[in-house]
């Protein structure tokens, strides 16, 4: 279980001054789950994401507790964190990032992850690999290939195939389906919903496509200026929500469906 | 500009500008003229080596006395500036503890040099040693006198040679380092300004060619950027230094036809840029012609810019102007800290230990070079934020 | 394919208009060319081999292709100085020319890169404001002067290295001790080419390095809990390669001039002062000989780092076997 207690994030500006990007955030994330946390851009939702490994900018301030299993990983030593990085906890990124090195093939960048966590190489590596990129979508020939050769769907699934290289019991996805189609989006969606079913992971989705966050978890979380302002089942959120900024949203959502209804 | 102020290189370089322009105020005759024997050290160094002293008798003052603590002076001269013919009186110089002697008859017209075995002779010195080694061999008062001022008009001018002169020393053909260096700056200032602005006005003007009317004006254009960039500019100098002639003027002309390309570039990005933009769309929509365009708006757009490749553009003349005359490819009349070092290095400054030679053009170089560009950068950053950024 | 033809014509055309330039040289001198060239103290063997290479008898556009053949063939024909074959006083001089940028060149970017790489990642601290004051002096710091000064404190008055020369003379028994003749006399010079190299080599991979650290790339492999050694070499130094090896390439034409340079000050047996004492001495078929040569190192550096960048940059690759 993670449990995030209390947690803030404030970001110091190049020109001077503080951003406040998250502000007492609290909420609990379980294994075999799908949860999604959603809100618009510059609500604080990928703050709170990349808090969890320990990944945020060098001076950036950060207070509160992030408890994996009861241990607070945000007093933890880098060291220490580099350790859970990937084994415990793996990063689905943007497809819109420049998630992988251009000059190394795919390929290598599961090879290097393997080597370091897991100390596989030659063959076993190799099948493990395979292994993984099946259960992305994707067919042997992606290890050979340059990112730079990947369109955006097929990149973003090799991205969830290097997340999974070393078995993780987390999966956080940041914005995973933003700038693809809305086919694609389905596919990748289908994929992570089906990984959580199959592997028992936790998942934490974040997005800022309300719709398709409330589609795929299980539990909605929604953000704003850095707070949490609702948390529940999507269906429940929709029906009954209780902030004022959830019910605009809804009310946005529902306006649009109903104006789109054949 | 206040900030401008603040830096050290503003000052830098307005001290070293004031020394271009009234450095020739500070020194009695022209730099290229022999002031004391070669390779003599500045006064501040070594004490106990004689330094080079002149001392003028005159009616006024017919007596003089010198304090002597060196070692003896390498050379002696005396003479005897008069118009009168003989009159009967003498120069007398009263050695440390001893009797005045007869040193030279005041004659007008009279010259002696501590070299002459005849004036040895006349004084009973050895023939073999210089005169003033033998005079002037006890440390002590010394005293220079003339005998009686009657019918006496002129100076008598009693000079040694010493080991040591001036602020800065002397170079290999004895002339004040200290006014060379004050010469040079005035040539590496003037190459260096002149250059760099022939080639911001090449640049800019190739460069918005290139950004505004494109095609194939523009391709042409980058493809000889691109050559001009992969040939080394050294031998290119060498060859037309060579050929052409070693004028100062030639090589500023030459070094701006090789470095107009850094400015082309950014003022074709620039023109590119603004091209496109909607106030220029409107202009040329209105059937603004485009040399219009081009004069009244985009080029104001990049005076700023100009400004500050400009300056860094400067350090690169000064150091080709002072590599060209190292190598003795410059004109040998122009006095340049290129050619200083040319000169130390070709005489055996080094071998001599001369390092007085060395350090202030090298030492005047460097500083020049770098204040230019640190102004340079104070001016690059304040057009792109960016670059501010960049380096916090 | 097309491409690679391309830029090979690209630079035979350079080629050719450098030899055009050669020649024509000494035809743009003001009066007759010959007698410009025929100084009356030449030897009748000289003259008559310059009436030879540059057929001078003959009509203008086959003396061109005459003196093209020769050039091409690297025959350089007679130094006016010298008397001896041009192509025999260049082959004893690149070597030594090649050892002092080779080995120079080599140091100052190694050096160079590894402090870049430190003062970027330690942003803020001295190293790195000394890295950028050190990358600023080399650009302003006259090459001669800083040689001048070494040769003065470390040959002169401290005379732990020699003053001039290649070898001693004369030169050492023994393979052993040549080398370190060899190397003791080319330290002083090697030693100061770095000095004055490494700065500008420190400053460029510094800010590189900095731009690849921000890259999106670089903080996912942090977050895929990789070693930081790893990160450093496999990936940043990885992305940073194409560009330092093009720059390594490139920077070999302009130093050059540092050669000549240095060839001066210390009195060494290369090709640098060859083209000086070529050119202050109107020695027409050396200093012709001299700026080929030099001209065809520059087409090759430019064409072998164009050649070389797809070998290291992927990215590039497609694009270019798609042209």
């Amino acid at each position: 279980m993670i449990e995030i207690r209390n947690l803030s994030v404030t970001y110091a500006r190049a020109a001077g001054g503080e951003v406040r990007a998250v502000r007492g955030l609290s909420l609990t994330l379980n294994k075999g789950e799908l949860c999604a946390l959603a809100g618009e851009s510059g609500s604080g939702k990928s703050s709170a994401l990349m808090a969890m490994p320990g990944l945020l900018p060098a001076g950036t301030k950060v207070e509160g507790e992030i408890l994996l299993d009861g241990v607070d990983l945000l007093a933890m030593s880098e060291d220490a964190l580099n350790r859970l990085r990937w084994r415990r906890i793996a990063i689905v990124p943007q497809g819109a990032m420049n998630s992988f090195t251009p000059v190394i093939t795919v390929g290598r960048h599961v090879e290097e992850v393997l080597r370091v966590h897991l100390g596989l190489t030659g063959r076993a590596a190799r099948e493990r690999m395979d292994g993984l990129f099946t259960s992305a979508g994707l067919d042997g020939t992606y290890a050979g290939r340059y990112p730079h050769e990947l369109s955006g769907g097929e990149k973003q699934r090799a991205a969830i195939a290097l997340a999974l290289a070393c078995d993780p019991d987390w999966l956080l996805c940041d914005e995973p389906t933003t700038a693809l189609d809305v086919v694609t989006q389905k596919g990748i969606i289908d994929e992570l919903k089906g990984l959580v079913g199959s592997r028992g992971l936790g998942m934490l989705l974040v997005s800022h496509d309300l719709p398709l966050a409330a589609s795929a978890c299980t539990r909605l979380l929604i953000m704003k200026d850095g707070e949490l302002v609702e948390e529940g089942a999507p269906a429940e959120i929709v029906a009954r929500p209780r902030s004022e900024h959830s019910s605009e949203l809804v009310n946005a959502l529902l306006r649009l469906e109903r104006e789109g209804a054949p | 500009m206040t900030v401008l102020m603040r830096r050290w290189s503003f000052w830098c370089l307005m001290i070293l500008a004031s020394l271009a322009v009234f450095g020739g105020e500070l020194f009695d005759s022209p730099p290229g003229h022999p002031v004391a024997s070669p390779f003599c050290k500045p006064l501040w160094l070594s004490r106990d080596q004689p330094p080079t002293i002149e001392l003028r008798l005159t009616t006024e003052e017919p007596e003089l006395s010198l304090d002597w603590r060196y070692s003896p002076p390498s050379g002696l001269s005396i003479v005897v500036e008069d118009s009168t013919g003989d009159t009967g009186r003498f120069v007398e110089i009263a050695r440390p503890g001893e009797t005045p002697i007869h040193l030279a008859p005041l004659r007008g017209g009279f010259r002696a040099d501590g070299r002459d075995i005849a004036f040895k002779r006349s004084l009973g010195l050895p023939p073999f040693k210089d005169a003033s080694a033998s005079l002037f061999a006890a440390h002590g008062e010394y005293r220079l006198s003339v005998t009686g001022t009657e019918g006496f008009e002129g100076a008598v001018v009693i000079r040694l040679e010493g080991g040591r002169w001036g602020l800065l020393g002397t170079d290999q053909r004895g002339r004040d380092v200290a006014a060379l260096f004050t010469a040079g700056v005035r040539v590496s200032l003037i190459v260096g300004l002149f250059a760099a602005l022939l080639a911001t006005f090449l640049g800019t003007s190739l460069g918005l060619a290139a950004g505004y009317i494109g095609g194939w004006v523009d391709s042409i254009l980058m493809r000889l950027v691109d050559l001009l960039l992969s040939i080394p500019l050294l031998p290119v100098l060498m060859a037309l230094a060579a050929l052409w002639g070693k004028g100062l003027w030639q090589l500023v002309l030459i070094l701006s036809v090789f470095s107009w390309m850094g400015t082309a570039r950014t003022v074709r990005s620039l023109a590119l840029s603004l091209r496109d933009a909607p106030y220029i769309e409107g202009l040329r929509g209105l059937g603004a012609p485009a040399g219009y365009i081009l004069r009244r708006h985009l080029l104001p757009e990049t005076f700023p810019v100009l400004l500050a490749t400009m300056t860094l553009g400067v350090p690169g003349a000064i150091l080709s102007e002072a590599g060209l005359s190292f190598l003795g490819l410059s004109d040998p009349r122009v006095i340049s800290w290129g050619r200083m070092l040319h000169g130390a290095h070709s005489f055996g400054a080094f071998t001599a230990g001369a390092w007085w030679l060395l350090l202030p053009p090298g030492l005047g170089i460097s500083l020049l070079c770098l204040a230019f560009l640190d102004v340079g950068k104070f001016l690059e950053e304040r057009v792109d934020p960016r670059l501010r950024e960049a380096r916090t | 394919m097309s491409y690679w033809a391309r830029r090979a014509s690209g630079a035979a055309l350079v080629l050719m208009m450098v030899l055009a330039l050669n020649f024509l040289l000494f035809r743009m001198m003001p009066g007759d060319p010959v007698a410009s060239v025929m100084d009356p103290d030449f030897s009748p063997e000289a003259k008559e081999q310059l009436r030879r290479m540059y057929g001078l008898d003959r009509p203008l556009p086959a003396q061109f292709l005459l003196y093209v053949k020769s050039t091409l063939s690297f025959d350089f024909g007679v130094s006016f100085m010298t008397g001896r074959p041009v192509i025999d006083e260049l082959r004893s001089r690149v070597p030594n020319t090649a050892a002092l940028l080779g080995s120079s060149l080599l140091l100052s970017a190694v050096i160079g890169t590894w402090l870049g790489m430190k003062a970027a990642l330690r942003r803020g601290s001295l190293l790195e404001r000394c890295v950028l004051w050190s990358g600023a002096l080399s650009f302003s710091f006259p090459s001669f002067f800083l040689q001048l000064m070494l040769l003065m404190l470390f040959a002169s008055m401290l005379p732990l290295f020699p003053l001039r020369g290649t070898l001693s003379v004369p030169p050492p028994d023994g393979f052993a001790a040549l080398a370190l003749d060899y190397a003791h006399h080319m330290a002083l010079p090697v030693i100061s080419l770095t000095l004055l190299g490494f700065g500008g080599w420190a400053i460029y991979v510094r800010n590189l390095a900095v731009k690849v650290l921000g890259e999106d790339f670089i903080l996912l492999a942090r977050a895929r809990g990789l070693p930081a050694r790893n990160i450093l070499l496999g990936h940043v130094f990885r992305t940073m390669l194409p560009t330092l090896l093009t720059l390594l390439l490139l920077s070999l034409p302009g130093i050059v001039s540092g050669a000549v340079i240095t060839e001066t000050v210390f009195s060494l047996h290369g090709v640098g002062r060859f083209l000086l004492e070529a050119v202050t001495g109107h020695d027409y078929p050396a200093a012709g000989a001299a700026f080929f040569l030099l001209s065809l190192f520059t087409v090759a550096c430019n064409l072998l780092a164009d050649l070389l960048y797809p070998v290291t940059d992927p990215r590039v690759r497609l694009e270019r076997s798609a042209r």
